[in-house]
């Protein structure tokens, strides 16, 4: 059995690395060498590679406004999920768990609802009542935020989950720690991994978000991207590449601090007196 | 005055009434165990001692202040939960510093009352551990600690055992004790174990469906129970038929006896069972053909064998037997 497991082990990660990898590897060949697939041989493999492209779309006047507009969308949504998202799943599991269901399904409720139909409803429905949802940049969060509710509720509901939260929030209380200390002193610091990775996660949705931002016209980086492939395709693509290393170097950064953290159960010592 | 004193309580979950018209005092530096099996509203009582939850009707004063109605935190009660409380995410220090850093204490004094803490559970060496790092009773040491610092004015202990294994539970209960005394602490001690609250009360409140059987000292409970069930809840009972009526007799006020003694009553015998200085007879009696269990030292009875017949002596008769 063991050796059959082992036997399979090398096949299977060599085929789904590839499966990852050898993308990557295009998209930086594309972006990145400015020598056409049909003379790339032996001799050619190392030969005018540049970051030109990715430089000239770095450096055009459009690329930062949308960059800089998708950064501050995502931390504004990411702000805005924890806001609601922290306090309702605290509720649901010290107060009620009925209505744990409940908040599932409509948690969902991005996956079922197509962006054109959510972009068309909002902007019928907010339109002369509240137009700034229509108008601004800014109207862009609360829909953002719709989209990472499936996995910020679930990610929070794990952590909320993993929690003995009844008997630590008790224990604050008792020991004179109001509601709002609580929180800050006892219960985020033991949320603080599920909070960064729905942060990171959330952020990842809203610097990647393109049907929503293109039907409401706003210029954000993946409709920028978009605009921009037309005009320097391997500039798009090495911004593209860009985003994906630094969205991994932000996974590993958050793989770290989850093993540092104490609360981290790989590192469940057990000393017997 | 009494330190705490519930008067009237009741507390309903629905239908159900999970605390009925509960009425008991706590006097200053005492400890008083709520005993009773699972579900007759124990912890309800601590509950709503300690602010978790709000009585329906009645009151609860502290040292004479109504305290119905105050917050949890505002109560200065310690407690010591039935699963591990301590926060994953602080060192024992910071552990057992977290009530008086809620206070605002100053560090230099919160160092030294931690410090004066860590000695009196004698865990002076973990305080820079965290608590995933220390076993069980380690854990509720630090917990006890943690609710002792903030010299809180009634120490609340919700099954604070329940999670330890045998001989870890006899060390830490008997540390309980001993801490409880020594800083004079006025105590609610919840506990199903009978053992527990017996040989560590100076009062011991038993409890079943919600309703108060009988408050007394251990000894007081044991010997002279009030009621059927706090009979049969705290010791062994058996039930024996003397006069045509129905009385419960501790094990060990019944006697096996050899010969018809005058007063003897005949059986056979059903089992022996050896328990080191100690042997318990099972007999059937021929009246009834009840089941009854008799203790006494293994220093007699060594010829007896299962199925003779034998006498059985009642020297002690509990109580009459509620229908």
């Amino acid at each position: 059995m063991n050796k059959r497991r082992t036997t399979w082990e090398w096949p299977v990660i060599i085929v789904v690395g590839a499966f990852f990898i050898v993308p990557m590897l295009a998209m930086t060949r594309f972006a990145m060498q400015r020598v056409p697939m049909s003379l790339l041989g032996r001799d050619t493999i190392f030969s005018r590679w540049t970051i030109r492209g990715l430089m000239n779309t770095i450096t055009d006047e459009k690329f930062q406004p949308a960059f800089f507009l998708s950064v501050r969308l995502g931390i504004v949504t990411v702000l805005l999920v924890l806001a609601l998202l922290l306090p309702t799943v605290l509720w649901l599991h010290l107060r009620a768990m009925r209505w744990k269901m409940v908040a599932e399904v409509v948690s969902l409720l991005a996956y079922v609802v197509p962006p054109i139909a959510l972009v068309v409803g909002v902007s019928g429905a907010y339109r002369d009542t509240v137009p700034w949802i229509v108008s601004t940049n800014y109207g862009l969060v609360p829909l953002y935020a719709i989209l990472c509710l499936p996995f910020a509720y679930r990610t929070l509901d794990v952590g909320f989950g993993a929690l003995d939260l009844h008997t630590l929030v008790n224990a604050s209380r008792s020991l004179g720690a109001s509601w709002q200390q609580t929180f800050r002193k006892v219960l985020i610091p033991n949320l603080w991994t599920a909070i960064l990775t729905t942060s990171f996660l959330a952020f990842a949705v809203v610097m990647g978000e393109f049907a929503i931002s293109s039907l409401l016209l706003k210029r954000t980086l993946p409709t920028y991207m978009v605009e921009a492939q037309g005009r320097e395709p391997q500039g798009a693509m090495g911004v593209a590449l860009l985003l994906l290393v630094l969205t991994t170097v932000l996974f590993m950064v958050l793989g770290r601090v989850q093993k540092k953290s104490p609360t981290s159960s790989s590192q469940e010592i057990r000393i017997t007196p | 005055m009494s330190q705490l004193e519930f008067a009237h309580v009741t507390k309903k979950y629905g239908d159900l009434e999970a605390l009925s018209s509960f009425t008991l005092s706590i006097e200053e530096g005492e400890l008083i165990s709520i005993l009773g099996p699972s579900g007759c509203g124990k912890t309800t009582a601590l509950r709503v001692a300690a602010g978790f939850e709000k009585c329906d009707a009645g009151q609860l004063t502290m040292n004479g202040q109504d305290i119905s109605a105050v917050p949890p935190q505002k109560r200065n009660m310690g407690m010591v939960f039935q699963s591990y409380s301590l926060f994953p995410h602080l060192t024992v220090a910071e552990n057992i510093g977290f009530g008086l850093a809620i206070r605002k204490m100053d560090k230099k004094k919160r160092e030294s009352v931690v410090s004066d803490m860590l000695d009196l559970v004698r865990l002076v060496d973990v305080g820079h551990r965290y608590p995933h790092q220390l076993s069980g009773g380690q854990q509720q040491r630090v917990a006890l600690a943690r609710a002792l610092a903030v010299e809180p004015t009634v120490l609340l202990l919700d099954e604070p055992l329940s999670a330890l294994d045998a001989k870890v539970r006899v060390e830490v209960r008997e540390e309980i004790r001993s801490l409880q005394k020594r800083t004079g602490t006025t105590t609610l001690f919840v506990t199903h174990d009978q053992d527990e609250a017996l040989t560590i009360s100076d009062r011991v409140c038993v409890m079943s469906n919600g309703v108060i059987q009988q408050v007394g000292t251990p000894r007081e409970v044991y010997d002279n129970p009030s009621t059927a069930f706090v009979a049969t809840f705290i010791g062994e009972t058996n039930l024996a038929v003397i006069g045509g009526k129905e009385v419960l007799v501790r094990p060990e006020h019944t006697r096996v006896v050899s010969d018809a003694e005058p007063d003897s009553f005949r059986g056979i015998v059903q089992s022996l069972s050896f328990a080191g200085p100690l042997k318990t007879v099972v007999v059937r009696m021929s009246v009834d053909e009840n089941l009854i269990r008799a203790t006494m030292t293994n220093t007699v009875g060594d010829d007896w064998t299962v199925g003779q017949e034998i006498g059985v002596v009642f020297d002690h008769v509990l109580r009459p037997a509620d229908h």
